[in-house]
């Protein structure tokens, strides 16, 4: 047989090689595959419901706001940003434990604003202290629904929403926008920035537990495992 | 000598030299760039941005996971895998060598479509870009033009 090119040779092979069949079955499942991915990523967090809290709150000498009892043996003094996934992940291990170690009085679970991530930080630890303003449960309630408007990501933190946010939960709008407004609780976050920075704080979440610093959340077993250690060995 | 002609055949039809050799390095630079991230979003580390914290809010952004699995993972075994097709030629059965071009074909088509769609997350909803993400984006669009000249259809036999 004389070599005349490769087309002569292809026909003489069984394979059928690549057809067009296969690349359209191909991209078919490529399309099919991404559009999965996109609405697994797709179920997030409808807005939920705000919950009325069940745990004592209330504000701490340096005004800091509190869950939990202040006579709970165990502290936690948690850094947080609010537009950080790791907090938003922290704050829920939190909710979970919260019947369990909160209520109870074992835990008390004290916030301060680490609002580094981005401008929109600043503003939302604003507002928060802005609900603070109207009572350590209000800054609660304001907290969870900050943390449970994550999904939609930075346009959650716009000001219209804050205020929004302000309203679902039965705050005076008045007060809380003229106090968003006025930038008031501007230099209060700054200084809670620097402190936390002072205290080492890098990212967050960092917090403490009975003064013991814990950089990142942990998932919630490991969270209770911890908490059931300090709370056997008294410390 | 009709063996040797056969091999010539293969090279031919999947990664004429510098295609293949480009999308092997693209692919280690998907893997050194996806690893970096999955890494960050495992150890909740902070993402090196320049001056800008946008790459952070991006990565800790709910839209970072799937299903539990960091995004970056997936893009990490995505890259893995394209860079063991590069590889396989002349190791595995010829009849199935004929079908690798249509697997990095495949896989990066997937990774062009859900970088796209990421990025259009990134635009119209996080309003953060992490550069990257754009690299990566980058990296498998490349990956994925570079394997459409293989995608010879045989002509139709006999």
């Amino acid at each position: 047989m004389t070599t005349t090119g490769k087309k002569q040779r292809r026909s003489g092979r069984q394979r059928t090689g690549i057809t067009t069949t296969h690349i359209l079955i191909v991209a078919g499942a490529a399309i099919l595959a991404v559009g999965l991915l996109v609405i697994l990523n797709m179920n997030r967090s409808q807005t939920q419901p705000v919950t009325a809290l069940t745990y004592e709150t209330g504000l701490t000498a340096d005004g800091e706001p509190y869950k939990g009892s202040p006579d709970a043996p165990l502290r936690i003094v948690e850094y947080s940003d609010f537009l950080c996934g790791h907090c938003a992940d922290f704050a829920a291990s939190l909710d979970v434990l919260g019947p369990e170690y909160i209520e109870t009085g074992k835990v008390q679970v004290i916030f301060r604003n680490f609002a580094f991530l981005a401008p929109e930080s600043s503003q939302a630890a604003q507002a928060a202290e802005c609900a603070l303003d109207q009572g350590a449960d209000r800054f609660w309630l304001y907290h969870n629904l900050l943390f449970a408007e994550r999904g939609t990501g930075l346009p959650a933190y716009s000001k219209p929403r804050l205020k929004t946010y302000a309203k679902q939960i039965g705050l005076d709008t008045a007060a809380f926008n003229q106090c968003l407004d006025s930038g008031a609780k501007k230099e209060e976050v700054q200084s809670d920035l620097d402190e936390g920075r002072a205290q080492g704080v890098q990212a967050t979440p960092t917090w403490f537990l009975n003064g013991e610093v814990v950089r990142g959340a942990l998932p919630e077993s490991e969270l209770r495992d911890l908490l059931q250690r300090r709370l056997l060995q008294g410390s | 000598m009709r063996e040797a002609r056969r091999d010539e055949i293969h090279y031919a039809r999947f990664g004429a030299g510098w295609r293949l050799w480009s999308m092997r390095l693209l692919s280690l630079a998907g893997i050194g760039v996806s690893s970096y991230l999955t890494w960050a979003h495992l150890a909740g580390q902070s993402v090196a941005c320049g001056q800008s914290q946008d790459c952070d809010i991006v990565q800790q952004s709910v839209y970072s996971e799937v299903a539990g699995i960091p995004v970056a993972l997936i893009g990490l075994a995505a890259y893995i895998i394209l860079f063991l097709l590069t590889l396989v030629r002349g190791h595995i059965p010829e009849d199935l060598e004929d079908y690798v071009p249509l697997a990095v074909f495949g896989v990066s088509l997937i990774g062009v479509l859900y970088s796209f769609y990421l990025t259009y997350l990134e635009l119209y909803i996080i309003y953060a870009i992490c550069r990257w993400c754009v690299t990566s984006a980058i990296i498998i669009t490349a990956i994925f033009l570079l394997s459409l000249p293989d995608l010879k259809v045989a002509p139709s036999s006999t």
